[in-house]
C-alpha cells in the first residue's frame, strides 16, 4: 500500500515534499521543502530554497501540499494530521488491536 | 503490505539515509519511531533493520561509516561508534 492520496494521512510523512499553502502565521505560507521530523502538534520543513534552514509549522493551522512519490500532488488540512506521529497509521483499523 | 510495514522500511531507508549525511541525531529519531510503530502493529522487524541498527544509542549503522564489522569463528562482531557491540551467528 504505496503512499496514495488516502493513505497519506497514516503514512510515513518524513521525507516527502511538501509545500504549505495556507497558515495562520504569513510568515509560513510558501515554506517549501522536504519533512525532516514530526511531532504531535507540528512538522519541521528543511527548505529547499538554498538556505538549508528547518522551519516548523504547526500543522492545526496550516494547509499542506505534499508531492507524492508517484508525481502527484495532495492538499491536506493540517487539522487531518494532529496526532502522534506513531498513532496516526492505527487510525482506521489497520491494527490488530482497536 | 500494510501501511505499517511499509512505514517501518520507509524509515529505515530514511534513517540510514540521514546516517549517511551525517545527521545522526535525525537518524536516531527515524530509528525509534520504525521501532515504535512496528512495537504499536505487532510487527517484527525485518532482520536487516535489526543487524544494523544500535540496541544501545539506535543508530543506523553504516558499515565503514559509524559501525565496524568484523568476522570472528561462528560469529559476526558489529560494533556502533557508541561501543555497543553485537554479536551474530554464522548460518
Ligand atoms: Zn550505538
Amino acid at each position: 500500500m504505496a503512499v496514495t492520496p488516502e493513505t497519506l494521512v497514516r503514512h510515513e510523512l518524513v521525507g516527502l515534499d511538501v509545500e504549505v499553502v495556507s497558515a495562520s502565521n504569513p510568515d509560513l505560507v510558501g515554506v517549501a521543502g522536504t519533512v525532516v521530523a514530526e511531532t504531535t502538534q507540528t512538522l519541521e520543513i528543511e527548505r529547499a530554497d538554498g538556505t538549508s534552514r528547518v522551519s516548523q509549522v504547526p500543522k492545526a493551522a496550516a494547509t499542506f501540499a505534499f508531492d507524492l512519490p508517484d508525481g502527484r500532488t495532495v492538499t491536506v488540512a493540517g487539522e487531518r494530521l494532529v496526532a502522534r506521529p506513531a498513532r496516526r497509521t492505527e487510525q482506521t483499523g489497520d491494527s490488530q488491536w482497536r | 503490505m500494510t501501511v505499517a510495514e511499509e512505514r517501518v522500511q520507509r524509515l529505515h531507508e530514511l534513517a540510514r539515509e540521514a546516517a549517511a549525511a551525517c545527521h545522526d541525531e535525525r537518524a536516531k529519531r527515524y530509528v525509534r519511531r520504525a521501532r515504535r510503530v512496528a512495537e504499536r502493529h505487532r510487527l517484527s522487524l525485518p532482520r536487516e533493520f535489526e543487524r544494523f541498527t544500535c540496541d544501545r544509542c539506535d543508530a543506523a549503522l553504516r558499515p565503514g561509516k559509524n559501525a565496524r564489522v568484523r568476522l570472528q569463528d561462528g560469529h559476526v562482531v558489529v560494533t556502533c561508534d557508541c561501543g555497543n557491540q553485537a554479536r551474530y551467528p554464522y548460518d
